[in-house]
């Protein structure tokens, strides 16, 4: 058996499979570990329509989407691994990687240039917004109900509630409703919607389905399953106001609050982590603090879209290629790249002088005019026009090389809000 | 009708680790659990200390026991195969007043007969013996031998290990009626009823109203409810021994510390409510968030995967200390009551207390031959090293399997967990022997998995599978009948 690879990929997602095949297609020799029987991850539970219209410029179903790169995939000579646990990862004396997994033949260890972290992400759980009340069964994360439903075909309950307006939350009312089960509201904690306005439209408008602004859930009710839950609206610093409790009965609170990148094999790697994102510190290769170990997708940072999952993860695929093949170059004169509130995070976190940047970027909040000024130390290099920007959306920020020749050592991005009249 | 000499109402760790004590004599004992499985009342939700023993007033019963307890953890574990670990705990003080109550602290626990116990007054030394103690600490009580365990494993394991040696666990049979024909017991769940000599009621928050069945009414329990939070390993503290604040009478206060899976669980609160109320308060979690925050330098108090609740049996008008008595108005009735904090700290010493309490009392005792009273312990796969790893998947496929991810748990554990004796039947229960789902997704990607391989192995419809208790179903039916593979 083949122990050793220039690239390995631990994840069969949509950043997985786009890695793999970009780095097979530059010439390495690469290995994919899927810890699921069968590629695709999370897409395969996504059976809605509205992926690929950026990437495909068609629009398919999330299991369709994976089948594309699955299609892909089979031409080339990367060898999967499926059902396989990666459970650590060492780094060797020759500056190699050595990934260690496990599946039903035994324990493997196969030895690599590079590896490209495509692990995708986890929910936000009910513990981690530390709801009150009854420790219940019924209260599941919108993922879970969503494998229940999608992939196990049996119903998680029979009447919901909906915390957060994220988009699988939106999704699942959405999805509910069309499976004959009864969705008595979407309540979101902040003043605007989290998830992509077409989902707002499409998934609860169309079904009736009330969406409640600045309003949580601040207790679960019941003995054995959820009986209730108590709604609560919040103030602006989000607190709930006494008064406006409300008590809605249920057999089933969704929780769709947020993702998380799962990033514990990259960790105990010692890959850096940025609290602002959770996933790894990059730099414009999207490679890690430790040398030879790449990131890309949702365990890199959340994206809204499996388009930009697979783009991002091209990229990466490539660059692991690259580096594995001896084909980097040192980078000539290496950029800070930093941002200012409302901007949440970018990622890369450092780029180069020499080269275009595309900067990826959240806004913490919705800004309804702003112009994105960039500066380096105290000399500002862009401005861009005015307009908004929000939350649900990730932004990409392109910076040609031609500015950042005026640059010193670092740039940073900030919004410059426009008084509103 | 089952007969029995002997029967123990309640499983969680008081009447596991009775059952297992007894378990070594010819004697026909059984116990009866309301709850699907054992260890799922006070003995899930609580902190998991074996407490210095400092605490207790001297001359308590549960200063006794408890200090007891502390003896016999060690060779307990090595027995029953449960984790146990020796970690050291500091009663942490801030100012002088703090320092007058920790002197009167160690005199209380010198008289408790607590080993090597220590006042430290400097500042440097605390933090030498635990580097994460919060900087403003100026003294400590320090107890060298208090450890920690999992309380639920160590009640699993008693229960086990009891019934390897003949005991008989009925699960999932709340006691309706008690009556006494001939000084023979008869007691009645919806599924049977049981004939015996003897009854041990350690029905926890409810063993006043179990011995009002059989008409003894000699003591109150009312029930303290504390608030807990689980935190994620990776919460900027690692392996930290039990911080306690300055004890207050109802409580130790907001104790921090590091789970033997590492985690970090702070816990908790006190206060009175109704009977069988595990619901979680938000001003109990703000004050635990405040309490640790106070206690401990570094801890990211915004990691926190899990919050719960537990109660603990109190005794009315008994000091707060242990009701471990023969009924005064019923004879071959024997209370193990009031059960609260350091109920776990004294489980083993509570065991050996009621074997000679039932002794004076005329029960009948005589060593069985064949008592075995080492339980093996589970595998846990992601405790082994690389080659047995790999050796166990060669001779068992599933464990090749993960299920959990967030605590590398394997199939093969998960199985044979079910089919252990008594059977995990719950996604809880199966939880609490393997720690599939208590990672910081919270089930989140498991959970599916764990119910369909519950339904395989029970050959019950997965509608049938149950979180934790009777009536906590999880899954309505098919979405579209008749598709299912």
């Amino acid at each position: 058996m083949k122990t050793n690879y220039d690239v390995i990929v631990i994840g069969g997602g949509p950043a997985g499979m786009a890695a793999a095949i970009e780095a097979d297609k530059k010439g390495a020799q690469v290995a994919l570990v899927e810890r699921n029987e069968e590629l695709g991850g999370i897409l395969n539970q996504c059976i809605h329509p509205g992926f690929g219209l950026k990437y495909f410029k068609e629009e398919l179903t999330g299991p369709e989407y994976a089948q594309r790169l699955i299609n892909e995939l089979e031409k080339t000579k990367v060898e999967v691994f499926l059902s396989s646990m990666v459970l650590e990862i060492n780094h060797l004396e020759n500056g190699n990687h050595l990934v260690s997994f496990i599946n039903e033949e035994g324990r493997l260890s196969l030895e690599t240039k590079a590896i490209v972290l495509a692990m995708g992400c986890r929910e936000r759980t009910r513990g981690e917004i530390k709801i009150p009340g009854a420790r219940v069964a019924g209260v599941y994360t919108a993922g879970l109900a969503q494998r229940y439903i999608n992939m196990d075909n049996l119903k998680p309950g029979t009447r919901f509630v909906i915390l957060g307006s994220g988009d699988i939350g939106l999704i699942m009312a959405r999805r509910l409703s069309l499976e004959g089960m009864k969705v008595e509201g979407v309540y979101e904690l902040m003043p605007y919607a989290n998830g992509l306005f077409r989902n707002i439209k499409n998934c609860l408008e169309d079904f009736g389905i009330p969406l409640h602004l600045s309003t949580t859930v601040t207790r679960v009710i019941g003995k054995d399953r959820v009986e209730a839950v108590e709604v609560t609206k919040v103030d602006e610093n989000l607190q709930p106001i006494d008064g406006t409790q409300e008590i809605i009965p249920c057999d089933t609170l969704l929780l769709s609050i947020g993702l998380i990148p799962e990033n514990e094999i990259s960790s105990k790697a010692g890959v850096a982590l940025n609290p602002a994102t959770n996933g790894a510190i990059v730099d414009d290769n999207f490679e890690t603090s430790v040398k030879g170990i790449f990131s890309c997708g949702n365990v890199l940072h959340v994206h809204d879209l499996a388009d930009n999952v697979t783009q991002e993860a091209e990229k990466t695929g490539r660059n692991a290629a690259s580096y594995a093949l001896g084909e980097t170059k040192e980078a000539e004169a290496k950029l800070q790249v930093s941002a200012n509130f409302p901007i949440g995070y970018t990622v890369p976190s450092t780029t180069q002088k020499n080269q275009n940047a595309s900067i990826y970027f959240r806004v913490r909040k919705p800004i309804e005019e702003a112009e994105m000024v960039i500066t380096s130390g105290d000399k500002e290099i862009f401005r861009g026009k005015p307009r908004s920007y929000k939350p649900s959306i990730m932004e990409c920020q392109m910076v040609p090389a031609k500015l950042l020749e005026n640059a010193t050592d670092e740039i940073t991005l900030s919004l410059e809000m426009k008084e509103s009249a | 009708m089952k007969q029995y000499d002997l029967i123990i109402i309640g499983g969680g760790i008081s009447g596991c680790a009775i059952a297992r004590e007894l378990s070594a004599y010819q004697l026909r004992v059984a116990v009866l659990e309301k709850n699907l499985d054992v260890a799922t009342g006070t003995t899930k939700a609580n902190g998991g200390i074996v407490h210095g023993g400092d605490d207790p007033q001297p001359g308590t019963l549960k200063a006794k026991l408890n200090v007891r307890g502390v003896e016999l953890y060690p060779e307990y574990a090595k027995q029953l195969g449960f984790k146990y670990r020796e970690t050291g705990s500091m009663v942490v003080g801030f100012n002088e007043e703090d320092l007058k109550y920790l002197e009167k602290l160690l005199d209380n626990g010198i008289k408790n007969g607590v080993k090597d116990i220590e006042l430290v007054k400097d500042p440097k030394r605390i933090r030498e013996i635990e580097p994460q103690c919060s900087k403003d600490a100026k003294y400590a009580v320090y107890c060298p031998h208090c450890g920690i365990v999992d309380p639920f494993e160590v009640a699993i394991a008693m229960c086990e290990n009891a019934v390897e040696n003949g005991v008989d666990f009925y699960l999932g049979e709340p006691v309706t009626k008690i009556e006494k024909k001939d000084n023979l017991f008869e007691i009645t769940t919806p599924k049977d009823t049981y004939q015996c000599t003897y009854v041990i009621d350690a029905a926890g928050l409810h063993a006043d109203d179990v011995a009002r069945l059989a008409g003894i009414d000699e003591y109150n329990i009312i029930a303290r409810h504390g608030d807990l939070l689980m935190l994620d390993k990776e919460c900027g503290v690692k392996n930290l021994m039990p911080l306690y604040p300055i004890p207050s009478p109802e409580s130790k206060g907001t104790v921090a510390l590091s789970t033997l899976a590492g985690n970090v669980i702070v816990s908790a609160t006190a206060v009175y409510r109704e009977k069988d109320d595990t619901d979680s308060y938000a001003d109990g979690i703000a004050q635990l968030i405040a309490g640790a925050t106070k206690l401990v330098n570094g801890l990211n108090t915004r990691k926190v995967i899990r919050t719960f609740a537990g109660e603990r049996a109190v005794c009315e008008n008994n000091n707060n200390d242990f009701w471990i008595k023969p009924s005064a108005t019923c004879e071959n009735w024997f209370h193990v009551a009031g059960i609260q904090s350091p109920g776990v700290a004294s489980a083993p010493a509570l065991a050996e207390y009621v074997l000679n309490m039932l002794k004076e009392n005329g029960v009948p005792f005589e060593k069985k031959e064949n008592w075995n009273p080492i339980h093996k312990e589970p595998i846990d796969f992601s405790e082994l090293s690389s080659e047995a790893q790999d050796k166990l998947i060669h001779e068992e496929p599933s464990y090749g399997k993960i299920v959990c991810r967030c605590e590398t748990v394997t199939e093969g554990e998960i199985v044979a967990a079910i089919h252990r004796n008594p059977q995990a039947t719950t996604v809880e229960a199966v939880k609490r022997r393997t720690r599939a789902g208590m990672g910081r997704c919270q089930s989140g990607f498991c959970q599916s998995k764990v119910v369909h391989i519950l339904s395989r192995e029970l050959g019950i419809p997965v509608e049938e599978v149950r979180l934790e208790s009777k009536d906590s179903w999880l899954l309505a039916g098919e979405v579209k009948e008749g598709v299912t593979k």
